[in-house]
This record gives C-alpha cells, sequence and structure tokens, in this order.
C-alpha cells in the first residue's frame, strides 16, 4: 500500500503460525488493516481468534514458538516507513519503536507490575530510556503523567509499591507508563476486561480523554462489544484469524452484514430493549486452527452458507462503500461465479 | 405446592471471615424473599459478597447468622441452615449450584459420564446400574451434550461444552433451586447466548427457580424476575427487574447502571460518575457504607446505618434519601 | 448435532484418553527422560537376571586374581588376522632381580570367550535350576577351564570379578530406594493427608515434627539408627533395617507435597460440586483428592530415589549398612577407601559410575515426569 499521510500503521497479510506438538497452527491467517493517526480501532472477537497474537505481533514481542510473515508498516520518527518485521527483534531499531512510539496496556495490571519495585520506579524507568538520562527531571515528567491519569496524591503514590494499589488505579500507573514517552500508537489488549464495571467506565473515559490530550492513535482489543462502542471510531471483527468485516463502529452496530457479526451483535442482549424469547445465538464452537478446510472459516456456524461457493473459495474482504469491508460471499455475491463458468 | 409459592426465604444472613486478626463482614444482614420458578439475578462488583451469598444459601459455607428458609418439595419448611446430617441428605440434593469456572469445576481424571453419574450414586446408592445410566443419557441430551461422547474426559471438550457439563451434573439429581455463580461470566459471547438460552429452556421445563449471581447487568436483566444489588456486603437495592433498572431507588444502583457499556454508539450514555474505588470490606466506612462515593451524601449518611425497607410494594431500598431523590435508569421500549 | 464436529481417530484416542495416558504421551516428548527410562530398564533387568548375566557368583573368587586389572582381550591372533576373542591365563613369577612375585600372561595358550558357557549353579528368578551364564571361557578344545577368568572391570581385593559383583550389588543397591519409597509413600500419604484434611492442632504437631526429623543431618541420625541394629543378623535382616532407617527420613518430604496438594485441591470447584452433590467426604478423599496428587507423589518419588540410592551407598561405604560378604555398591566403594587402592587400582572405581549415572537417570526421569505430571495445564 502507497503511504498516506493519514496512516501510522498498516498491516498487510499478516500470518502467525504457532508450533505446537501437533504441527504448526496458523492463529492469524492473512489480517490486513490499517490504523489512522488519531483514531480507535477496536479488533473484536472471541477467545482464540487472534486478535491478541496480532497485537503482539506489531511489537514483536510474541513467543519464541509464534512465528509473524506479512508486513507490518509503521510511521516511524527517525526510521520513516518502515516494516517492523523486517526487523531484527532484539535490535535497536525496534526498541526505538516499542514501548517509545508503540506502547501497550494489559489485561491484567496487577502481572505487568513487579511487585518488587514502586510504582514510580517503573514509571520512570520507560521515561529515563527514552526520553532523558536526567533522573530529577525523569520524576518529573513522570509524575506529571501519573497526575495525568487521575491518581491522586501522585507524590505519595509515586513511592508505592503495587499492592498497596486497587486494580483500577494500577490499570491508570500502567496507562501512565504507556503515555510517559508519548507514544503515536497505544494498543490497548483488553484494557478494562478484569475492572469492575464501574471502574471500567472510569478507565474508557479517561483513555478517551488522554487520547484528545495526547493525540495519539490506539489499537483497542476487546470481546466486548459494548466497551467497542463505546470507545472506537472503526471497528474490525476477526474470526478465526482473519478479519470478516471492517466498518466504522456507528455503521457496524447499526448494520452489520457478516453473519458472524450480526451473531455477535444478535447475541448480546440491550438493557431496554423487550426481552426476546431466545436470545440469538450462534451454533457451535470457534474450530482449532490446524488442518483447516478450504473456504471460509465460518463455513461451519454459518446459517447463511452457500454450499459449493462457501466451502470451496476464500473470501476476501469486498468493499461495499462507506467504509465498509465484509469478507463474505452471501452479503457479496460470489466473485468466482463468472471463473466457474468459464471453466 | 404450585409455581409463585414461597420456595426460599433467606433472613438476616451474616457471614464473616476471620483473616488476619481482622474480621471481614463479607455478607452483612441480607434478606430477600425467592418464589418458585423465578430468577433472582443477585449483581455487584467484585467484592461486594454475592458469591458468598449465594455459597451460604447452598450451605457451601456455614453462615454466622441468620436462616434460609427452605419450603421443600414435600410441603415442609425447614431451615436448611439448620438442619440435622439426616434430614440434609434429604434435601442437600434439592438446593444445586453451577461454577463459573468451566475449566477448575470439573474433575479432570474423571470420565464425563462419571461426572454427571456421581450425584446420581452418592444420593441413591441403591439405584440399579441401567437405570443410572438411562437418567445421565437423559440428563446430558437435555443439556445438548453428544451422548457419544461421555466417555471422554473433559479436555476434549470446550468452555461452553464444559459448562454444559456442570449443567447436566447439577440437573441429574433433580434440584428444584439452582444456584448459578457466575455461570456465563468465563464464556464467549456466542457461547454464553447459548448457554443462557439453555438455562431458560431448562427453566420452562423442569421448573427451576433460579439465583443468578453476576457482574453483568445486561445478563442479569435478560434472565431475571427480580434483581438484588449488593455492595460491601449488603443488599442495598432489591425489586422487579423493570422497576429496578427503569426507575432505580438507590445512588448505587443508578451509577452501577450507567456505567453499563451499551452495545449501539448511537446511545450516548452519560456516565454518572462514581469516583473512588470500592473501600475495603475489612474496615468499612461508617453509617451507609455507600457515603464515601455517592454524591447525595449528608451528615446523616455518614454516622446512621439506612434501613432496609420496602419503599414501594416489592421495591426494597437501603437508603436514608430514596424518597426524595429522582434517579435515572433505562427507559423502556 | 452442529456442536461436534468430525475429528480424525488421533483426535478421538486423545479424547478418551486418562490422566495416565497423557502423562505417558507427555513424557515420551521428554527426550532425555525417555533415554534415561530406557537405561534404568536396563541396569534393573541386569539386577534381575545378574545369576545369568554375571560370569561368576559371589563366592568365586580366586586369590590369584587378587586386585588383578580387567583381563586384556585379544581380537587378534599372532600373525594379526582377526580372531574371535580370547585371553590368557594368569600365572604367578618371580622377578629375578628383585625376589617378588609378579603376576603376568601365560601365553602359551588361548581360552576363548564363548556365550552360554557353564558355570556355577545357580536358579534363575529363583526359580529355574542352571548354571549357564551369558559369557564365559573355554580352551581350544572347547571345555570349560573354570581356573581361569576374564574379569572385564577387574578384580577386587579378594580376587573377585567386580563386574559380577556390581550386577549382584545392583540387587541391592537398586532396590532398597524401592522398598524405602514404598514405605514413605503409605507413612507420606496418611500423616501428609491426615495433616491437610484435618488441619489445626494436628496439622500444626505433624508439621512440627517433620521439620525436626529434617532438621537432624543425616549421617549422625544413620550413625544413630544403625547402632540400634543388633549385631550379627542376616543379609536380608540387613536389609530390611536399611529400608527402615532411610524411609523414616524420606517420608517427611512427601508428607508437605501430600498435605500441600491436598490443602489446593480442596479448594477446588469440583470438590466443592461433589460436596453439594452429597458425596461423603471419604469418598471425595479417595476419588477426587488423591488420583489429583497421585502425580505429584510419584513424581516426588522419583527425584527421592536418587537421595536413597545415595543413602544407602554412603551407609554401606561408612560402614552403617551392608557388610561383605553382602555386596551392594557400597560396599563395592568400600575397597576405594584408602588412596594407595585407588591410585594402583583405578578400575576399583567402576562402581561410582554406575552409582551416578543411576542417580542421573534418575533425576533426568522425575525432571521429565515433574513436566508431565499435571497434563492438564
Amino acid at each position: 500500500m502507497e503511504k498516506t499521510n493519514d496512516v501510522i500503521l498498516s498491516i498487510k497479510d499478516l500470518k502467525v503460525n504457532i508450533r505446537i506438538d501437533e504441527g504448526t497452527l496458523t492463529a492469524v491467517r492473512g489480517v490486513d488493516f490499517d490504523i489512522r493517526r488519531g483514531e480507535t480501532l477496536g479488533l473484536v472477537g472471541e477467545s482464540g481468534c487472534g486478535k491478541s497474537l496480532t497485537s503482539k505481533a506489531i511489537l514483536g514481542i510474541n513467543d519464541k514458538k509464534c512465528k509473524a510473515e506479512g508486513e507490518i508498516n509503521f510511521d516511524a520518527d527517525d526510521l520513516g516507513w518502515v516494516n517492523l518485521l523486517s526487523l531484527n527483534p532484539r535490535g535497536k531499531e525496534i526498541r526505538s519503536v516499542r514501548g517509545k512510539q508503540i506502547s501497550m496496556i494489559f489485561q491484567e495490571p496487577m502481572v505487568a507490575f513487579s511487585p518488587m519495585y514502586t510504582i514510580g520506579n517503573q514509571i520512570n524507568e520507560a521515561t529515563l530510556l527514552h526520553i532523558t538520562k536526567d533522573k530529577k527531571k525523569a520524576k518529573e515528567i513522570s509524575l506529571g503523567v501519573m497526575k495525568k491519569v487521575g491518581i491522586a496524591n501522585a507524590e505519595k503514590r509515586y513511592d508505592q509499591y503495587p499492592h498497596e494499589f486497587s486494580g483500577g488505579m494500577l490499570q491508570r500507573a500502567l496507562i501512565a507508563m504507556a503515555l510517559v514517552c508519548n507514544p503515536k500508537l497505544l494498543i490497548a489488549d483488553e484494557p478494562t476486561t478484569a475492572l469492575d464495571v464501574t471502574i471500567q467506565a472510569q478507565i474508557l473515559e479517561l483513555m478517551k480523554e488522554l487520547q484528545k490530550d495526547f493525540g495519539m492513535s490506539i489499537l483497542f482489543i476487546t470481546h466486548d462489544l459494548g466497551t467497542v462502542a463505546r470507545m472506537c471510531d472503526r471497528v474490525a471483527v476477526m474470526y478465526l484469524g482473519r478479519i470478516v468485516e471492517t466498518a466504522p463502529a456507528t455503521e457496524i452496530y447499526k448494520n452489520p452484514q457478516h453473519p458472524y457479526t450480526q451473531g455477535l451483535i444478535g447475541s448480546v442482549h440491550k438493557i431496554g430493549t423487550k426481552a426476546q424469547e431466545r436470545l440469538f445465538s450462534i451454533e457451535g464452537t470457534v474450530p482449532l486452527a490446524l488442518n483447516l478446510p478450504a473456504g471460509c472459516g465460518f463455513y461451519e456456524r454459518c446459517h447463511r452458507r452457500i454450499e459449493g461457493v462457501c466451502n470451496v473459495y476464500d473470501p476476501q474482504l469486498v468493499d461495499v462503500g462507506g467504509g465498509h469491508q465484509i469478507a463474505c460471499f452471501a452479503c457479496t455475491g460470489c466473485p468466482n461465479a463468472g471463473k466457474e463458468e468459464n471453466a | 405446592m404450585s409455581k409463585g409459592d414461597q420456595i426460599l426465604d433467606i433472613q438476616h444472613v451474616h457471614m464473616r471471615f476471620a483473616s488476619k486478626g481482622l474480621v471481614v463482614k463479607a455478607v452483612t444482614d441480607v434478606s430477600f424473599p425467592v418464589m418458585e420458578g423465578e430468577t433472582i439475578g443477585i449483581v455487584g462488583e467484585s467484592g461486594c459478597g454475592k458469591t458468598t451469598l449465594g455459597r451460604c444459601i447452598v450451605r457451601a459455607y456455614e453462615p454466622s447468622e441468620g436462616k434460609v428458609m427452605y419450603t421443600a418439595a414435600d410441603g415442609q419448611t425447614i431451615d436448611f441452615l439448620q438442619i440435622d446430617k439426616a434430614t440434609m441428605k434429604k434435601y442437600r440434593k434439592e438446593i444445586q449450584m453451577i461454577f463459573q469456572d468451566p475449566y477448575s469445576s470439573l474433575d479432570p481424571r474423571m470420565t464425563v459420564y462419571d461426572i454427571i453419574k456421581e450425584p446420581l450414586v452418592a444420593n441413591f446408592p441403591k439405584m440399579p446400574k441401567k437405570e443410572i445410566e438411562r437418567r445421565v443419557m437423559e440428563i446430558a441430551e437435555k443439556v445438548g451434550l453428544n451422548t457419544t461422547y461421555l466417555k471422554r474426559y473433559p479436555h476434549a471438550f470446550s468452555g461452553g461444552q464444559r459448562q454444559r457439563i456442570g449443567i447436566a451434573r447439577a440437573l441429574v439429581i433433580s434440584p428444584r433451586v439452582i444456584v448459578c455463580d457466575e455461570a456465563v461470566s468465563a464464556l464467549d459471547v456466542s457461547i454464553q447466548a447459548q448457554v443462557i438460552n439453555l438455562l431458560h429452556d431448562l427453566q420452562k421445563e423442569l421448573g427451576l427457580t433460579y439465583l443468578f449471581i453476576s457482574h453483568d447487568l445486561s445478563v442479569v436483566e435478560y434472565i431475571s424476575d427480580k434483581v438484588g444489588v449488593m455492595y460491601l456486603g449488603k443488599m442495598v437495592e432489591f425489586a422487579e427487574t423493570r422497576s429496578l433498572f427503569s426507575h432505580p431507588m438507590h445512588p448505587y444502583t443508578e451509577s452501577l447502571l450507567s456505567a453499563v457499556p451499551v452495545a449501539d454508539p448511537t446511545v450516548k450514555s452519560e456516565r454518572i460518575p462514581l469516583e473512588g474505588e470500592i473501600p475495603n470490606p475489612a474496615n468499612p466506612p461508617s453509617g451507609c457504607h455507600f457515603h464515601t462515593r455517592c454524591r447525595f451524601c449528608t451528615e446523616k449518611c455518614k454516622r446512621e446505618v439506612p434501613e432496609y425497607q420496602e419503599l414501594e410494594p416489592g421495591h426494597y431500598v437501603a437508603c436514608h434519601r430514596a424518597q426524595e431523590l429522582t434517579l435515572r435508569g433505562f427507559t423502556y421500549e | 448435532m452442529a456442536f461436534f464436529k468430525k475429528k480424525t481417530a488421533k483426535d478421538e484416542s486423545y479424547y478418551l484418553a486418562s490422566q495416565w495416558v497423557l502423562m505417558w504421551r507427555k513424557l515420551q516428548k521428554h527426550k532425555l527422560a525417555q533415554f534415561s527410562l530406557s537405561l534404568l530398564l536396563v541396569l534393573y533387568l541386569g539386577a534381575l537376571f545378574a545369576d545369568f548375566i554375571a560370569p561368576y557368583g559371589l563366592e568365586e573368587f580366586s586369590s590369584l586374581y587378587k586386585n588383578t586389572a580387567p583381563t586384556k582381550i585379544y581380537w587378534e591372533d599372532e600373525n594379526g588376522d582377526f580372531s574371535r576373542p580370547y585371553v590368557y591365563k594368569l600365572k604367578k613369577v618371580n622377578d629375578k632381580k628383585t625376589w617378588s612375585v609378579i603376576i603376568t600372561e601365560d601365553t602359551s595358550e588361548k581360552y576363548y570367550i564363548d556365550l552360554f558357557v557353564e558355570g556355577g549353579e545357580y536358579k534363575l528368578l529363583g526359580l529355574i535350576p542352571s548354571n549357564l551364564h551369558l559369557y564365559g571361557l573355554v580352551n581350544e578344545a572347547g571345555e570349560v577351564d573354570r581356573s581361569v577368568r576374564v574379569n572385564i572391570f577387574g578384580a577386587d581385593s579378594t580376587g573377585a570379578c567386580i563386574f559380577s559383583r556390581i550386577l549382584f550389588g545392583a540387587r541391592v543397591s537398586l532396590t532398597i530406594p524401592f522398598v524405602s519409597a514404598a514405605i514413605s509413600f503409605v507413612l507420606g500419604i496418611l500423616l501428609g493427608g491426615i495433616s491437610g484434611y484435618f488441619g489445626g492442632m494436628v496439622d500444626n504437631i505433624i508439621q512440627r515434627i517433620i521439620e525436626v526429623l529434617s532438621a537432624i543431618p543425616s549421617i549422625p541420625l544413620w550413625m544413630a539408627l544403625s547402632a540400634a541394629i543388633p549385631p550379627g543378623i542376616s543379609v536380608s535382616a540387613m536389609y530390611l533395617y536399611i529400608t527402615i532407617i532411610l524411609s523414616f527420613i524420606g517420608w517427611t518430604g512427601l508428607a508437605r507435597v501430600v498435605r500441600g496438594k491436598f490443602i489446593a485441591l480442596r479448594k477446588e470447584d469440583f470438590v466443592m460440586a461433589a460436596k453439594l452433590a452429597g458425596v461423603s467426604d471419604f469418598k471425595i478423599i479417595i476419588k477426587h483428592l488423591v488420583p489429583g496428587f497421585l502425580s505429584y507423589l510419584i513424581v516426588n518419588l522419583t527425584l527421592g530415589i536418587p537421595g536413597s540410592i545415595l543413602g544407602e551407598t554412603s551407609m554401606s561405604y561408612l560402614g552403617l549398612g551392608m557388610k561383605a560378604p553382602a555386596t551392594s555398591w557400597g560396599v563395592l566403594l568400600k575397597e576405594t577407601e584408602d588412596l594407595v587402592s585407588v591410585a594402583q587400582c583405578p578400575w576399583k572405581m567402576i562402581p561410582l559410575v554406575f552409582v551416578i549415572i543411576t542417580v542421573l537417570a534418575y533425576n533426568f526421569l522425575g525432571d521429565g515426569l515433574r513436566d508431565a505430571a499435571d497434563p492438564y495445564k
């Protein structure tokens, strides 16, 4: 893809293979998406769909057993438009990107901090590494960010240990640590899943405010459609290592096209609506991405499947206008139909 | 006994844990009635005591105080917490539980058949093998398990299927009350819907009474007839689902409802700010436990513990200012 | 049903696999543990068929061969052509200069090494009487001459074949840990189980006893305990006493593992589910708790066996355990007590190699088992 000024991250045909005992499992099977400056892209899917692996591939922090292929192009400050996968995973260049220009917050703030050091100490680590070598200045910067993420009594909190923080406060501290270097892209991997609803709402609002202040882009990974609706400008729905539908957030809720997206939205009850007799549910379970049969990964569970098409050809994302792309033959028609006749 | 009669009456249940010299009041003075065939939702944030309450009701824990009056199938009303061992043996099987974690709730070393069979063997030691097999098959089919796979071990099954196995185990001895402790929280959204539908169908078919404990308000709203809201070990509000969600009477409920993420970006929900964090349950605030985070807090709230009272028919609230406040809830279509 | 997809036969066997099958599969992936397991198997088979494999019995020694080096085996005849392996017999010669007696090869006659040669009488596995040995010497006429010996690992100070003694010693050294493990096993489950199940005061007392026992240095404890063994008892009684002494110390670690697992498993949801279903406490222990920690127990036992082997070896070495003519690896090593004998007869260290190999093999196997112990993680 040609680089336009707007795009800061462009992923092309990303594949992540995991070596397991039974063979090679392709957990991410060719993912393409762009993230524009200042936007929030929601990556939605159920467990095992490859959303976390995708995000970790961007930072190159996947397990040793995982191997990423494809292109992850990033608009890095000093390197220009660079494919992150072509950099040495332990090299200096990727380290100047990781943590500084792209940072990440995790689902479990408790695990993300080392219990041995004070919170201030750990936030400072990033500051000292990327911004300034001056310890006094670094502390000032760290304290400033801690205040910005709404940690009251930041001076006192600076010297406290993680166990003295509650879950919500720790998540704030984690966000502070991620933002201290003013990254271009923040990857948030289920940042509120482990938190209570009221705390969750606080954190989401905080992230939105900070995005305005810092002007960063956010890749928001979650399984919770409610959170996505609150946070994101655009949504990409993943299933079995593929993006099956991507559209602006309002569009995807108003007009979901892919049967999987429809099922996902339909299976969440909306408070205030008249309770249906039964919740819409998608039959079956996600298959293991090992020795997948040809065709669409959703074929077995799909209620709109077309035999002889969906289980033969692999659907690709097709633009249907308004930034809405769908990978489904039932929605966009079968592009191979003509070919078949010729053959 | 017919549908709609009272089946459980939870009266002033207290549960205190002693840990490291501190006494933690996990559940303080919780009372509510349960009618046969209905679903009571218990919601609240982590540490509010909802799980402890559920375990007290099934008597997995021995509550420090209080009564759980149970009207058995034979019409007798007994205090489930006081009965002796012999009577317990008789009634134990009528109140069962479904667990949150579909992984740790099944013994990985037993086949699915053995797992489902276990309660039957324990309660009916004289039941012939044929009858046991028939019952296990029947219940497995009912919860949507393929009966040809019963000889497999749990590791062969996904989370949703494991939860079905857990449900089958709870149902095989024909209980009347089932406590579902976050029964769908660990599952993926699409699987959640499958299990909720299953629970719904089973209730209709078998006339089950559910106590549905969850932190997920939209699931609770969908499945429950009545909902109780807990905060720091206390029941702060209890009412019919519609009534509670459309006009909450406790400020905590209001904040909780406003924090629910709605899967619709066009709904610009206005969150009612609930600042700060949940206080330490070992050292709860004086007066009304919620006063430290309440935007309507008065001096009285800091001093006096509000009484849990029925302000409207079937709508119980524990708040000094419940009557003067008009709080926002969801608008129903 | 739509929920269940068609699976291949391989999947199906995995789904029907019990804990032990899963453990075995995981263990098979641990190559070092696999190798160790086969090595141990070879060692144990060697001990089991020691009468057959060893060319000489425990009572067969020859003063001529005292402290002699491993017998030289020739593969070439006088013309440098390949020949079936043969040895020469030894003879005493007076050194003309020093007048001391030296032992040299008598190259006048060849003795060929042959398979399945008749030798001392024994009962195979204690049942089948036989006098065939795996290998032995025959003279050129094909007759057995029992005065000539082939000691592939050399001979000890009595002139007995060290290889044979290693095999016979393995019977004691390799089985004592098993028997003592069995005793530890019972004690560990019982006391650890009681400790974990009842908790409170009982738990406290048992835990303190364990701490006191494991705080006593082992060598003084052995000395104290072996002082209690009556003198002049038979070999088998000695064997029994040593196992008891070793298991006396071994059970403490196991009891701790059992207690820890017991407490952890009691908190699992499936145990609560069983309780709520009305399953009795005893049945819960038997059906859920014991199978849950059995695999960990086996791991711990495996990792504990090297300790017992070394324990027996050290006890015998210190003269607290087995004493000659009974043979164990420790007894064999007793010959290497002084530096002179090690310097002059380095082949006497060969039993040590066996001890090291066995201990290492058990450690590797235990390592593999530990990784496989919980196949559900």
